[in-house]
């Protein structure tokens, strides 16, 4: 094989493997469902890659005592949460192990439990509950923003409220579409 | 380096010798200007030095500049940007290799495997891609392994065989999902082009990933509380780099690896000595028997792990058998039969202490002290034989290491506490010195019959 074949064989797959990672992430984007999650961002913090935002969602802990959701979940096993659509939020329903067969207007986000245990705090009553829970990862956790820009989100002025609409498609995988502050649009997410 | 700092030495030598009248004074000349025709790497491997960090350097500036400077661009600006490099550098390469600068040609090829990763971590920064970040890793190390095989380029391969060391090591302590298998095949991929083209720089970096690979292994199965394995896994392991040990003897034999069996033998030494070390400790088999109940198997059945070591202690029996036909019995020399008889020796007692009840831990463990210190002396006593300092240097450092470990576990509990550490400061002191001096002095011996360094 001539040097600038070989040359041409190594840009050609490694930008295709660069190119596969965005056209993924664009098909979860143009294919999936619009779900608005409830979040709080917290922690911005401005590594060499550019400043950013970590999101927590209402769904990031979740109990298991919903009718229907599988128990025996340990860390790093995947995870699908079903979800309903709720006024403004989307709701959880119940969590699997594998995909499960789905209710119209639902849809399943597909997960990675970092945690699992039998005890919760409960914020509104300050207590520990005893209820089997897991913590989960979505890979939706992290939103690059304009430098500076993470702070403002990490501190919304009064009255503001945070929340993301995602698009999940059929397997479960999720990305970001938008960034809305009290509903509005805020940062939106284009191929280019 | 290695020939400027041989010529300089040579300066200071020659007067010398020629004052003994070894060489004719006349001639001191003739040899320093010889020598200096024979010395043609040293620049050229500083110049590759040089080059590779000077790509080390210009990644992260390129990468840390954009990244800073993101906010005023678009999307398909930035790709331009990050594609764009990535692909002049490979451009960049090409012309400079075919010019027939080779050494930076290579340090560039390196900048584009660098530009290759940095283009992962800022595709996934511009589309919010978040996932399980070890792929991306993976992900670059392939990229460097292909850049690696196709260019014949060993700083690319090293470069993807240190991002494979990353990759399991985030897979094995990051996400704790048991022994990390698929960093073996991966290594076996990056072992292929270093064999053919017998690249000794990649051959440390890979045995280095080995030996790694092999600790975090035994970290995860103690910290799974697998102990009814865990003697299991470190005698495969033991069983595994014996293997290993003996192919470098064998590769020794052959004219086309030659060049890479003292490193081979290196790595493996040191990795059976690890493994006899922790197999010397009576607590083990305490340890081991006393979690024998309720623990959930690691990665397969107990029954595979022992298939496993069965099947290494074949592989180790066939290598020996072949190891010993590669010399006629009138050639073999005392340490070769030696090494073979503690070879039976030590394959027995592994095989043993697989089915041993927990009442004979007391004499297993005293049996592999014995083995081990056996096998120590037999090193020393084949690195002297063959010329081979590494293995001298080894079996002296873990012989103190084992001398340390057995004081702790038989004074500690004997000696009042001032009394142990005083007596373990005087060990360490006189025994220390002791163990230094013998070193240096067999080390000299090696040296003087010019067989050093092999």
């Amino acid at each position: 094989m001539s040097l600038s074949l070989r040359i041409a064989v190594i840009v050609l797959l490694q930008t295709l493997a660069l190119a596969a990672m965005i056209a993924l992430k664009q098909r979860t984007l143009d294919t999936g469902a619009p779900v608005v999650l409830e979040t709080q961002p917290i922690d911005p913090r401005s590594l060499f890659s550019g400043d950013y935002v970590r999101l927590n969602y209402a769904i990031s802990t979740l109990r298991l005592d919903q009718p229907g959701s599988d128990q025996d979940f340990k860390p790093h096993d995947r995870a699908y949460v079903v979800l309903k659509p709720g006024d403004p939020y989307w709701q959880p329903v119940s969590v699997h192990h594998e995909m499960p067969a789905l209710a119209p207007g639902q849809v399943a986000i597909r997960g990675e439990v970092q945690y699992a245990g039998d005890f919760l705090w409960n914020q509104e009553t300050g207590t520990s509950e005893k209820v089997r829970n897991v913590r989960l990862r979505y890979g939706i956790e992290s939103y690059y923003v304009p430098e500076g820009a993470g702070r403002a989100l990490e501190r919304p002025a009064a009255g503001e409220k945070i929340s993301l609409r995602i698009a999940v498609d059929r397997a479960g995988a999720a990305g970001i579409k938008a960034v809305l502050v009290n509903g509005r649009e805020r940062y939106v997410e284009t191929l280019w | 380096m290695r020939d400027s700092k041989f010529i300089r030495r040579l300066q200071k030598e020659l007067p010398v010798w020629a004052e003994h009248g070894w060489v004719r004074p006349e001639h001191q000349q003739d040899i320093l200007a010889y020598a200096a025709t024979q010395s043609g790497g040293g620049t050229s491997h500083l110049t590759l030095a040089l080059g590779v960090m000077g790509a080390i350097l210009l990644g992260s500036g390129v990468i840390t500049f954009f990244a800073a400077n993101w906010g005023a661009m678009t999307k398909l600006a930035k790709l331009a940007v990050l594609f764009g490099g990535m692909w002049a550098a490979y451009a960049g390469s090409g012309l400079l290799m075919a010019r027939g600068s080779l050494m930076v040609g290579h340090a560039v090829l390196l900048l584009a495997v660098i530009l290759f990763g940095a283009n992962i971590a800022l595709v996934a920064q511009i589309y919010h891609i978040d996932s399980h970040y070890p792929d991306g890793v993976l992900t670059w190390s392939l990229g460097a392994l292909l850049a690696g095989w196709l260019m014949s380029s060993q700083p690319a391969l090293a470069a993807g065989l240190l991002l494979g060391i990353l990759w399991t090591g985030m897979e094995g302590f990051g996400f704790g999902g048991g022994i990390h298998w698929p960093f073996l095949l991966l290594w076996t991929a990056f072992l292929v082009p270093i064999l053919r083209h017998r690249w000794r720089i990649a051959l440390h970096f890979a045995l280095v990933g080995l030996l790694f690979w092999s600790w975090e292994t035994f970290w995860q199965t103690v910290m799974r509380g697998q102990g009814r394995l865990l003697a299991q896994v470190v005698e495969l392991f033991l069983l595994s780099y014996l293997a290993l040990f003996l192919i470098g003897k064998l590769m020794a034999l052959r004219p086309d690896v030659e060049a890479l069996s003292s490193v081979v033998q290196r790595y493996a030494s040191f990795a059976v000595l690890a493994c006899f070390y922790v197999l010397t400790f009576p607590a083990l088999r305490r340890w081991e028997h006393g979690h024998a109940g309720g623990t959930k198997a690691l990665d397969g059945e107990p029954a595979l792990w022992l298939m496993g070591n069965f099947l290494a202690l074949t592989v180790v029996a066939g290598l020996a058998w072949q190891h010993h036909r590669s010399a006629p019995a009138e050639d073999r020399p005392p340490h070769f039969v030696a090494g073979q008889a503690l070879l039976a020796a030590v394959a027995a007692l592994l095989a043993v202490n697989l089915f041993a009840p927990p009442a004979w831990g007391g004499v297993l463990a005293l049996l592999f002290n014995l083995a081990y210190f056996a096998s120590v002396v037999w090193l020393v006593y084949s690195g002297l034989h063959t010329g081979n300092r590494s293995l001298v240097n080894q079996a002296f450092g873990f012989f103190a290491l084992w001398v340390l470990a057995r004081y702790f576990d038989t004074f500690w509990t004997l000696f009042d506490r001032s009394f142990f550490f005083m007596g373990g400061g005087l060990l360490l002191l006189l025994g220390g010195y002791f163990l230094e001096r013998q070193r240096r002095r067999l080390n000299q011996e090696i040296l003087l019959r010019g067989e050093g360094g092999k």
